[in-house]
């Protein structure tokens, strides 16, 4: 048998596997680490979406410092340092929570990448994830000049304990899970329509008003909180934001943590029944 | 682009503005359940600023912005010939040859929205202020287009125009807001560098009967002067690059 | 070593699709009334075939032919309509992980690496999937480094690379978790002569070594010609032939359209051939392959030829040429 000089042919049979668990951890490494290095190469485009990003808040917090102003300081008992302390983090948490979109499934069905992906003995789910963890690695690099530049132009006011920042340092990653795990699931509604928009339109305006996005949920009206105690949004954007600001108490800050974990839990074992379906739909009908 | 699809982008639009015109309203009343008046406009005439605002945006999403993404892609790939030919007439075409009608129905709805403001006001408009805001509508609008040519004709030489469309939503977003709240030095910048103040605030000011002379020379002033650099920029732009490809 | 098993085996395969018909009716994407009407392709109409371990099948057939259909059951990513199916004694719509770990399928123009990083990034990704243990993925990676001669290539962003690097490197990637059955659907599409050649050998060399049982599809005659011994012809979503190349080879191109350009526009040509079309002064005829240059040479001598090209017939004129031979081959077979 001919071979090329220097090389011996490899060992007959299969090759030799590397144990489940250990695999798994070294697909999410490897996956961070192509994002690390892509992303990282993508640093201006990364800067400029950022500070589109910024408009959004910014708008918030001068309307809301307006009213506090014009109240004599504070609304709802948030001063207007208050308010500026919590629009600044929700920049990062914003840039934390940013997910793989229905509209990437979209992009990925038509592209023909979805069936690659099938090809493989994982979940896309999976690459997915790890890929955007190492994205945010360089998010978050990216975000502190940008983050003194907002504190210097609007003076919050913060001050938060160890604690506090140890709950938020974790919660900002339950968030990502929280919303990645959601937002997949939705993007499974590709599989059956090609026009996903409208629906996730309407997810994202209900995620809007009831997740801490638009306002710190205190302001607003008691139902429109106690809906929103019942669904996964606020759990992905005003608890962490809260966890850093806020000056909750102890239970408060860990109770949060484990209702992401619940919220976790719970978008996993739908993203599951519901990648189960679509894939049967994907199938069925051909790539 | 054929009926079926024309049909279905309306259905579309027709839902994404009905979801955003409700997220606009429940915004104002939870603004409006913290306080009375906001920089001195009360509620009727902050619904008048977001009737303004929606249907500028429809007219900036029918008109203009798809003339300028079309406008940029063309000199990405380099097939910008008519202009080679008659420099003068380039800019009327490319400004006007691209409608997307199914977003006249965000100028619908803020039509709405501005008559439901002024029912809720007591007030009719005079003819003056009717006038007035007609006449600031059209510098209001045509300083956005101005705006957009701009930046779109610095597609001539780099940048990607998909990020500036969404930057730009971003930032038009701001004038949702009458452009008083903002600290000073962004109220400058939403005046005279992207000119939301003109195109939004101005004319709901005209509408409401809180525009002064002064601003609304200063509307006009503003407009004929942007108007002119704009004109200038294009023919600049367009120069360069005939002189490149060449 | 190698079981008496088929590593594939197919038995009466059908797979129908539904495609929506877009006349009238409003497409809106908010749920409406409506009713849309849908037609049946059967885009694979009950084929049957076993294919040994370790052998070379190619797949002929135009396009919309079934080829790619029926790939894409075999590698799991479309559920059949029916018909029994296995590869490798699994049912591939299980999508089972070991079955997956035995698999490959190389689409051609479809990219599966990371843009904008060097191939060997991605490569270290395969292996973490594939749970490849170090050392055997290293050395399947540098044997294919050189076999493909790819050298300094795996370093550069993959978007630097030529359509033909990037193949390389794409079969390269598919290959290094060491798969038993490989699905090639149109590996050389749009590639140069050259790169076509050394692709070929490299699959050649890999089955060589490893045993691995391949299906590979095309609409290239050459690709088949060169790696494969057994050729399955496909039409409209049936088997036409499914035999040795050799004997599929002597009628093929057992043809060649003769187009002539005449100066003085219409003569009649049928003493030279069969006149297929005679339009405008340009003529298409018809003749054997072998008398093809003696035709050639006295249309030249004979009559007033402006331009002259010989063509091979389309592959489909090719198929019905067969397809005809095929239904004369089992008449003539039949006790």
């Amino acid at each position: 048998m001919s071979g090329a000089a220097g090389t011996s042919p490899p060992a007959a049979g299969r090759p030799r596997l590397i144990g489940a668990w250990r695999g798994l951890l070294d697909v999410y490494v490897e996956n961070a680490r192509l994002a690390l290095n892509e992303q990282f190469q993508y640093r201006v485009a990364n800067y400029f979406y950022m500070i589109g990003m910024i408009a959004e808040p910014v708008i918030y917090l001068v309307v809301w410092t307006t009213i506090a102003e014009q109240q004599g300081g504070s609304v709802g008992g948030i001063s207007s340092a208050q308010f500026a302390a919590y629009y600044i983090v929700w920049t990062l948490v914003r840039s934390m929570n940013i997910v793989f979109t229905p509209y990437g499934w979209e992009w990925r069905i038509r592209e023909g990448e979805l069936s690659a992906a099938l090809l493989r003995p994982i979940f896309p789910i999976v690459s997915d994830l790890g890929f955007f963890i190492g994205w945010k690695v360089v998010v978050i690099v990216l975000w502190l000049p940008l983050a003194a530049l907002l504190a210097l132009l609007f003076r919050p006011e913060l001050s938060p304990t160890l604690l506090e920042i140890c709950v938020f340092a974790v919660a900002i990653w339950g968030a990502y899970l929280i919303r990645s795990l959601n937002q997949s699931s939705i993007g499974m509604v590709t599989f059956w329509t090609t026009r996903v928009g409208p629906f996730f339109e309407l997810y994202m305006t209900v995620e809007l008003l009831l997740s801490g996005r638009l306002v710190p949920m205190s302001l607003m009206p008691d139902w429109v909180q106690t809906i929103a105690g019942l669904l996964p949004f606020y759990w992905t954007f005003g608890f962490p934001i809260e966890a850093l600001v806020a000056d909750l108490p102890a239970d408060r800050l860990l109770g949060g943590l484990a209702m992401q974990l619940f919220w976790i839990i719970v978008g996993a074992i739908v993203l599951r029944l519901v990648w189960r379906v679509a894939i049967r739909r994907y199938s069925a009908v051909g790539g | 682009m054929n009926e079926l699809q024309y049909r279905a982008n309306f259905f579309v639009q027709l839902f994404q503005s009905l979801i955003a015109l409700a997220t606009g309203l429940a915004v104002i009343a939870l603004v409006f359940g913290h306080t009375e008046q906001l920089n001195g406009w009360n509620h009727a005439e902050l619904l008048a600023v977001m009737g303004v605002h929606i249907a500028m945006g429809g007219l900036i999403g029918t008109l203009i912005q798809p003339n300028m993404m079309r406008l940029a892609q063309e000199v990405r790939d380099g097939k910008l010939d008519f202009a080679l030919t008659k420099p003068a007439d380039a800019q009327l075409l490319a400004s006007l040859r691209e409608v997307r009608i199914w977003r006249l129905v965000d100028v619908a709805i803020g039509g709405v929205v501005l008559a439901a403001a002024l029912g809720q006001l007591g007030v009719a408009p005079s003819l003056g202020g009717g006038l007035a805001f007609a006449a600031t509508i059209v510098l209001g609008g045509l300083m956005i287009y101005c705006f957009w040519l701009i930046l779109t004709t610095f597609a001539f030489w780099i940048v990607r125009i998909d990020e500036i469309a969404e930057l730009f939503d971003g930032i038009y977003q701001s004038g949702r807001w009458p452009v008083g709240v903002y600290p000073g030095w962004l109220r400058i910048s939403l005046t005279f560098l992207v000119p939301i103040a003109f195109a939004v605030t101005v004319p709901a000011e005209a509408l409401t009967g809180r525009l002064t002379i002064e601003t609304f020379l200063l509307a006009a002033g503003f407009a004929v002067l942007l108007f002119a650099f704009t004109r200038w920029w294009w023919r600049f732009g367009l120069r360069r690059y005939s002189g490149a490809s060449a | 070593m190698q079981s008496a098993q088929p590593a594939v085996h197919v038995s009466d395969l059908r797979k129908t699709f539904e495609v929506p018909v877009r006349e009238g009716g409003l497409r809106a994407a908010v749920a409406s009334l409506v009713r849309r009407e849908h037609r049946q392709v059967h885009a694979v109409d009950g084929i049957s075939f076993d294919i040994a371990p370790g052998e070379v099948v190619g797949f002929l057939g135009p396009n919309g032919a079934g080829k790619t259909t029926t790939l894409k059951m075999l590698a799991g990513l479309l559920y059949p309509t029916s018909g029994e199916l296995s590869v490798v004694g699994h049912l591939p719509s299980r999508r089972e992980s070991e079955f997956l770990r035995r698999i490959t399928m190389v689409m051609g123009n479809r990219n599966q690496l990371q843009w904008d990083l060097p191939a060997l990034d991605s490569f270290e990704l395969m292996r973490a999937i594939y749970r490849l243990h170090p050392d055997d993925f290293r050395r399947a990676r540098d044997e294919y480094i050189e076999l493909l001669e790819l050298g300094g290539l795996v370093n550069k962003p993959v978007r630097n690379l030529s359509l033909g690097e990037r193949m390389k490197v794409e079969i390269c990637a598919a290959l290094l978790h060491q798969p038993d059955v490989l699905f090639l659907d149109e590996p050389t599409l749009g590639l140069d002569v050259t790169m076509q050649k050394r692709i070929r050998s490299f699959i050649a060399e890999y089955n060589r070594r490893h045993g691995a049982t391949v299906l590979l599809t095309s609409h290239y005659m050459a690709d088949v010609q060169a790696l494969c011994k057994r050729a399955i012809v496909i039409h409209h979503g049936r088997i036409l032939y499914d035999g040795e190349l050799a004997r599929l080879g002597a009628q093929f191109n057992a043809t060649k359209t003769i187009e002539v350009t005449l100066r003085d526009g219409a003569a009649d040509l049928t003493p030279y051939g069969e006149v297929l079309s005679a339009e405008d002064g340009v003529v298409q005829l018809r003749v054997n392959r072998f008398d093809a240059p003696s035709v050639t040479a006295r249309l030249l001598r004979d009559q007033p030829v402006e331009d002259l090209t010989v063509v091979d017939p389309p592959i489909e004129d090719v198929i019905d040429s067969v397809f005809a031979e095929a239904r004369d081959l089992r008449q003539s077979e039949a006790p």
